[in-house]
């Protein structure tokens, strides 16, 4: 079996803000094997997208700086790496979509040019190749028409063919791994449903690694082979997709899974559904977090050494950082 | 139309006048709401489901006169609003209140929350005693899980779960009986989302409240309504109660949503594949197609769909408006 395509050890990701340095990632480890996705969930404040960014060099500093750990790209460690060496990886080793098509696309540019202007700085294709190379990419992320499409301005496109066009961007160098950040928050079900299964044609057509990160369980039960649940900065249970969300071993992921309306499961009932599973309290702010537990405070299991001593992840395949869950295993 | 309704909308629809395109030429309108009709029994919840531009939230905002209706009729306990005058409408507002999905905006920045919650209350139940409406607020943050203490502070010294507790003490303040809730939950975390959720239901039991609740989610829908109206371009095409809305859908589009909704039971590992999916994207309301406005994108459409608009009737206990529904 092949290696990670994709290694985050141990990164730490501080910001410099009013409260002093605020620690975004405490010490996160990922893997991304080759052809497959790994999905990344938590809630909003989690560090999720900041590990999106750092895997792309794209923290941005100041405020931000990589502490500590590494990330290794097929072996190679690009924690460091120049800006020149980054740049090259971008776009023809990994390429990243981000959640707002309509922000992340140049209004003054056609899709054409903007999908050509990708393969024209990455790949040795003059302006007129890369055109028709872009017109080819716009029909394979199923735009319909794409000689017409490709001349159309980014305001005169619906918001799934954005996200379409903003793909054709992210698969126009053929990366080995996608990084796909919220890619359908801003789109309707039915339209999210389409961009999903085109990210699942694509990764099986092209055999792309994708990280996937999003705070809907349901999309990442449809998606991941791989998940990676965070919480306040730190990676509290990872494993397969399977045993996340059939045998969760961390409170939280139990919690996260309890408290979602789930469409289908007693659909034909009468009368009313049963109340939903909550979460006392809020996600602490970074800045105050403890050594223990950052979920201590919110947990039903929690007891005195969650609150003394912080939990680090545990077990093989499936992984989990919690002293509760170690002591029900053991 | 409708026995012991506490609301009843009857063919509305509005429409919006589009910016000429020279100054001769015609004014074309946008069709948002087109020939609605539903009814909502007192301590139930009516969902309102469809995707951005389906006209969900102008339907809820038309009937409640906060948007103009082109026509139509809404009899809230038997009494046309649409014909009421400025001060009649004011005085029944009362019995009306809205949830909004933004707790950040829907919050006057500048004003303690203390005094968001009791606005209403002077606004419109100014011959209670000042000390009554002060006991109110109070009873009202303790019925929303806030704290005496927090009365005092500012809108953003809360987050976004507790704006939306403040939004909705707000709403309960004059003691309504309908309250248009619109996607109260979308701009929450899924953990904050179960709370919220769970305590307007707690609220509907205790106060016998009727919602008029509108959500693109279908797993919050799911949870908290008993009947559900799906909306495409500015029409409902199916109508009928939870049990029979998901679990045996009429509609194709009704069908299509269910199947591209992300469930946990689809998973990647099983191979899932979706079945149902519908292509591109919504038509513009502005040049409604001809026939039914789902034709360009359903799975089964037939000839006749271009041609004729197929009408909401009544179908096996909801209603369905498909010529060719599913069986």
């Amino acid at each position: 079996m092949a290696g990670p395509l994709l290694s985050i050890r141990d990164l730490k990701v501080e910001f410099a803000t009013r409260n002093g340095p605020v620690t975004a990632l405490d010490g996160i480890s990922l893997d991304l094997m080759p052809g497959e996705t790994l999905g990344v969930v938590g809630e909003s404040g989690c560090g999720k997208s900041i590990t999106a960014l750092a895997a792309m060099g794209l923290i941005p500093d100041p405020p931000g700086r990589v502490a500590g750990g590494s990330i290794l790209f097929d072996g190679e460690d690009i924690t460091h790496a120049d800006a020149a060496r980054l740049r090259s990886l971008r776009g023809t080793e990994i390429s990243m979509i981000f959640q707002e098509p309509m922000t992340s696309l140049n209004p003054v540019f056609t899709a054409g040019d903007q999908i050509a202007e990708a393969i024209m700085l990455h790949q040795k294709a003059g302006r007129a190749e890369a055109g028709r190379m872009a017109v080819e990419l716009l029909r394979t992320v199923g735009i319909p028409e794409p000689e017409r499409r490709a001349r159309s301005y980014p305001h005169e496109l619906s918001g799934g063919m954005r996200q379409r066009v903003m793909i054709a961007m992210a698969i126009s160098c053929r990366p080995r791994v996608l990084i796909a950040d919220e890619p359908t928050t801003a789109l309707d079900v039915t339209v999210q449903a389409q961009i999903f299964d085109l990210m699942r044609d694509i990764q099986q057509e092209f055999g792309v690694a994708i990280m996937l990160i999003s705070h809907d369980m349901g999309a990442i039960a449809e998606m991941a082979d791989q998940v990676a649940v965070m919480y306040a900065g730190r990676v509290v249970e990872t494993g397969s997709a399977d045993a996340i969300l059939d045998d969760p071993l961390h409170p939280y992921t139990r919690a996260l899974i309890g408290c979602i309306p789930v469409l289908g499961k007693a659909a034909g009932l009468e009368g009313r559904m049963p109340p939903l599973a909550e979460i006392p309290g809020i996600v602490p702010p970074l800045h105050l977090l403890g050594r223990g537990c950052a979920f201590a405070d919110r947990c039903p299991l929690a007891f005195d050494r969650c609150r003394a001593e912080r939990p680090v992840l545990e077990g093989r395949p499936h992984r989990v950082a919690c002293f509760a869950a170690e002591m029900e295993a053991a | 139309m409708t026995d012991g309704a506490l609301l009843d909308v009857q063919g509305l629809s509005v429409r919006f006048a589009m910016p000429r395109r020279s100054p001769f030429g015609e004014r074309l309108h946008l069709e948002a709401v087109r020939d609605v009709s539903f009814s909502l029994r007192p301590g139930r919840t009516l969902g309102l489901v469809g995707e951005s531009g389906s006209g969900k939230t102008t339907t809820a905002m038309a009937a409640i006169r906060l948007k103009p209706a082109h026509a139509g009729a809404v009899l809230f306990e038997g009494i046309d609003l649409l014909g009421l005058d400025a001060e009649e409408m004011r005085q029944r507002r009362r019995h009306l209140q809205v949830i909004f999905q933004d707790p950040y905006s829907s919050l006057n920045p500048r004003q303690r929350v203390g005094a968001i919650v009791r606005e209403p209350l002077d606004l419109m139940v100014a011959d209670e005693p000042a000390s009554r409406r002060d006991d109110r607020v109070r009873e009202l943050f303790g019925l929303v899980g806030l704290r005496l203490d927090q009365m005092a502070l500012f809108p953003h010294q809360f987050s976004g779960g507790q704006r939306q507790r403040i939004s909705i003490a707000r709403a309960l303040a004059t003691r309504p009986r309908l309250i248009v809730c619109d996607e109260p939950v979308s701009a929450l975390d899924v953990a904050i989302q179960a709370q919220i959720l769970n305590l307007l239901r707690r609220l509907q039991e205790s106060h016998g409240l009727s919602y008029l609740f509108i959500s693109h989610d279908l797993g919050v829908v799911q949870f908290i309504c008993d009947d559900i109206a799906v909306m495409y371009l500015g029409q409902i095409v199916e109508h009928a109660d939870r049990p029979a809305l998901f679990s045996r859908p009429r509609h194709p589009y009704t069908a299509a949503l269910l199947a591209a909704a992300p469930s946990l039971a689809r998973r990647k590992s099983a191979g899932y594949v979706r079945e149902a999916v519908v292509r591109g994207d919504p038509p513009s309301p502005v040049n409604i197609p001809h026939g039914c406005a789902f034709a360009s994108r359903c799975p089964h459409t037939q000839p006749r769909c271009r041609e004729e608009r197929p009408l909401l009737r009544a179908d096996a206990g909801g209603a369905v408006a498909c010529h060719y529904p599913l069986g």
